[in-house]
């Protein structure tokens, strides 16, 4: 009896279990690539690399970090980064997917075609980009050359200087280098923004517009309060996806402008791996690394508050 | 599951124990050593206490057999690896490494065939301007790092600072060749300690490589005279010169054609006391020389673009000159000479002929008068990382790179330029048009390391760099001396 009931009970235990030992490798996998860097990382933020190995510093990496001329700057790049590649890849991929939603014909031979940016690696989409200007022989030297388009002298991209700032050490307007890099960050993020869209566009129930047209809604009607409350989830994936990709990306800098003409393009992702990569100061960049998080966290849960979506609407 | 499936796993699960075994194999080869040795003791046990001479000889016999077992067994070479930034199995004829691919395809097999049975040579090729960083990375992670690897002296504080590499002071002292090493070459691989970091094998200083139909006085002497021809070439259509003048590589600008320009104009970058110091007036007065220059359009847009794209207007002769070390030659190809000939097999041979047939001369910086023209100096050379697996393969390696036959291969090959050894110059492989123009053109001028006391290399180029990019470039109304200061007080602040 007391045997029966023990084999009942290692019964019950196992099955209430079982969720917790099926979860545990992916919870393994996550503690090991995720959450372990993660502590690393913010121990790292406090250490200096010495011959004898780690020395606890406290928080002179930080300070370092802060009184470092190309710290500010490169806080302004970034987010003239940020605004103008967010704004123009989801200005775009809205554009595109709606077209492509309007004319069926062809449209899996037009999201083939989309699709080429994304399968390109952003190192190469940027030396690509970047042979494309080059002063003397890129493809685009006779436009960008040509003084009567860009007077006075015609416009080298990778080595003209940056505009007189309007708003003190702010550095807007950006370069020209930092508007071809936005340019070029977003022809490579512009697929998948476009999918997604267009996958939200597909599942507005038809029920709903066709009821919005007998009530008389015209299109500029249907779009606003239809169309992008609809698929405003799916638009705020697209700007997390931007966002985060945006401020951690660093082979499109890296191929195409690395960081110049001086520091224009000196964007904070660019400054990271500068630190740790070419100086090895894994303290500081550690340091920066922590930083650039709190304000992805930030920007995340901005963009959620204003746009109020929830997981649940997700 | 189904019957099928079973098997299906079964076969996979055999074929990983396979891979498994197999990838023990290592393992099995030390213990059939220690196997060996055991029967080797016993056998000479048996030989020790032997009474009769048929034991005796019986004994012996064995001892022999095991002997011999033993050495065949030990005959296993052991694996030597090196970290280099070419690639033997590159054979592609227009890549930037060929010639230290070409290099390496050659001395691989010569190690191998002088070490065989002992050591085989395995090279892992890395990327120039992430070897060290990979480096450093491999020793504080503890994953395997290479015997050897190429060592510029430029790096030997960073490596240092990260306990990356060993001091080899007191095993290079022992050797023969260590005399004959140039004093300079051997203090640009000593550390701030007073270790040895690396053994020197190729001094690079920097010149300036000229085409004798744009200047056929020569390079100018003095800043006056270069303003002077600057200005007639421009009127044919030619630039004065070109270099590398952008931010891009970390501030790595910093220590080429800036530095051979500041140091002619008797400036520094460094107090001597481990502090940035820009200000001086010498500094000063070579920034506003440059600046001059750009102003007045005496160089090609492409110096500030970065990639070395620079390079192509001195290839095609648009460029009348291009300062640049001494290493130059192996990038700078193929040529085309102002009368048109051209020198066109895409190799390292490109400058050497153009030098042999005279259209290109070899010179230094000019200097304003009363000054010695200064130039930049760095080392190539070889460490031995923390962590190395076989030391004494590393040894033996460096010791057959300092040998007559070996050491010119690499000084004229990859290291391109003096060998470290001094007597080594006096060899017929060092006596071709090249070597002589550029002794005469190094005689009157003085090169060092651009670095000086400066410990975080890194940083001060890359303040330097941005400074002098934002002084002639971006912003040529920018006060110097208040640029510079700030360039200053931000270094200074963190040492």
């Amino acid at each position: 009896m007391a045997a029966a009931s023990r084999s009942e009970s290692i019964k019950l235990w196992f099955r209430k279990s079982l969720p917790f030992w099926l979860i545990m490798p992916t919870v393994i996998v996550l503690l090991i690539v995720q959450v372990y860097p993660a502590f690393y990382t913010a121990w790292l933020s406090f250490q200096e690399r010495t011959r004898e190995g780690w020395q606890y510093v406290g928080f002179e990496n930080f300070e370092r970090m802060f009184a470092a001329g190309i710290f500010e700057e490169s806080i302004g790049h970034t987010v003239n980064f940020l605004v103008g590649y967010t704004i123009i890849t989801l200005s775009l991929g809205f554009i595109i997917a709606f077209l492509l939603k309007s004319s069926g014909k062809l449209s899996g031979l037009y999201i083939t075609l989309l699709f080429i940016p994304w399968i390109i690696a952003d190192i190469i989409a940027g030396l690509v980009f970047r042979i494309l200007v080059v002063p003397e022989y890129g493809l685009f030297n006779n436009i960008l050359g040509n003084p009567n388009l860009f007077p006075p002298d015609g416009l080298s991209i990778l080595t003209a200087i940056r505009p007189t700032p309007w708003f003190g050490s702010f550095p807007f307007p950006p370069s020209p280098a930092m508007i071809y890099l936005i340019m070029a960050s977003s022809w490579r993020a512009l697929p998948f923004v476009t999918l997604l869209i267009l996958a939200a566009l597909q599942t507005i129930p038809s029920e709903v517009v066709e009821s919005a047209k007998i009530d008389g809604a015209n299109y500029l009607q249907l779009t606003r309060y239809i169309t992008v409350p609809l698929i405003l989830p799916a638009m705020v994936v697209a700007l997390f996806n931007l966002i985060l990709g945006g401020m951690n990306g660093v082979g499109m800098v890296f191929s195409l402008t690395g960081g110049g003409p001086g520091t224009t393009t000196y964007v904070l992702s660019y400054y990271l791996y500068t630190l740790g990569w070419a100086r090895l100061e894994f303290g500081q960049a550690a340091a920066l690394a922590i930083m650039i998080a709190i304000v992805n966290w930030l920007l995340i849960a901005g963009v959620l508050r204003t746009t109020r979506v929830t997981e649940r609407s997700i | 599951m189904n019957k099928k499936l079973k098997v299906i796993f079964s076969i996979l699960l055999v074929a990983l124990f396979a891979v498994t075994v197999s990838a023990c194999g290592g393992a099995d080869d030390v213990a059939m050593v220690a196997e060996l040795e055991a029967k080797l003791a016993e056998a000479e046990a048996a030989a020790a206490a032997a009474v009769s001479a048929e034991d005796l000889e019986a004994a012996q016999a064995a001892l022999a057999d095991a002997q011999a077992a033993l050495d065949a067994a030990s005959m296993v070479e052991e694996e030597f690896l090196t970290w280099y930034q070419y690639d033997e199995t590159n054979e592609d004829p227009a890549s930037d490494e060929r010639v230290g691919n070409e290099y390496l395809r050659n001395s691989i097999p010569e190690f191998n065939a002088a070490y065989e049975g002992t050591y085989n040579w395995v090279n892992r090729p890395k990327a120039w301007d992430t070897m060290y960083q990979e480096l450093v990375a491999a020793v504080i992670a503890g994953n395997t790092v290479p015997d050897v690897i190429e060592m510029g002296s430029q790096w030997i504080p960073l490596t240092v600072k990260n306990g990356a590499v060993q001091d080899l002071r007191s095993w290079a002292e022992q050797q023969e060749w260590f005399a004959d090493l140039d004093a300079s070459a051997v203090a640009s691989c000593t550390g701030l300690d007073g270790g040895l970091y690396c053994i020197p094998v190729a001094i690079r200083p920097h010149l300036v490589y000229v085409w004798a139909d744009h200047y056929p006085d020569g390079f100018p002497d003095t800043p006056e005279e270069f303003m002077t021809e600057a200005a007639r070439l421009k009127e044919e259509g030619v630039y004065a010169w070109t270099y590398f003048g952008s931010t891009a590589y970390g501030g790595s600008g910093a220590s080429r054609m800036v530095w051979s320009l500041i140091s002619s104009f008797g400036g520094e970058y460094d107090d001597g006391d481990g502090n940035l110091y820009l200000t001086s007036p010498e500094t000063i007065a070579a920034v506003e020389f440059l600046r001059e220059t750009v102003a007045l359009g005496y160089n090609p847009e492409t110096v500030f673009a970065g990639g070395f794209l620079e390079e192509d207007s001195f290839k095609d002769a648009s460029a009348g000159a291009i300062p640049t070390g001494l290493f130059g030659y192996r990038y700078i190809n193929p040529l085309t000479a102002p009368n048109g000939t051209a020198y066109a097999k895409g190799s390292s041979d490109d400058m050497l002929d153009a030098i042999a047939a005279g259209d290109v001369i070899l010179d230094h910086m000019f200097a304003p008068e009363g000054t010695t023209p200064g130039c930049g100096n760095d080392v190539a050379g070889f460490s031995i990382p923390v962590g190395a697996r076989n030391l004494e393969a590393a040894y033996a390696y460096i010791g057959w790179l300092m040998t007559e036959e070996q050491n010119p291969k690499f000084v004229l090959g990859p290291g391109a330029g003096y060998p470290a050894l001094t007597t080594m110059l006096d060899s017929e492989e060092f006596a071709i048009p090249f070597y002589q123009e550029a002794g005469e053109a190094l005689s009157g001028s003085v090169c060092t390391p651009y670095y000086g006391t400066l410990e975080n290399r890194e940083l001060a180029a890359e303040l330097i760099m941005n400074s002098v990019y934002k002084l002639v470039k971006e912003d040529p109304t920018a006060d110097i001396f208040t640029v510079f200061s700030e360039a200053e007080a931000e270094y200074n602040a963190g040492n």
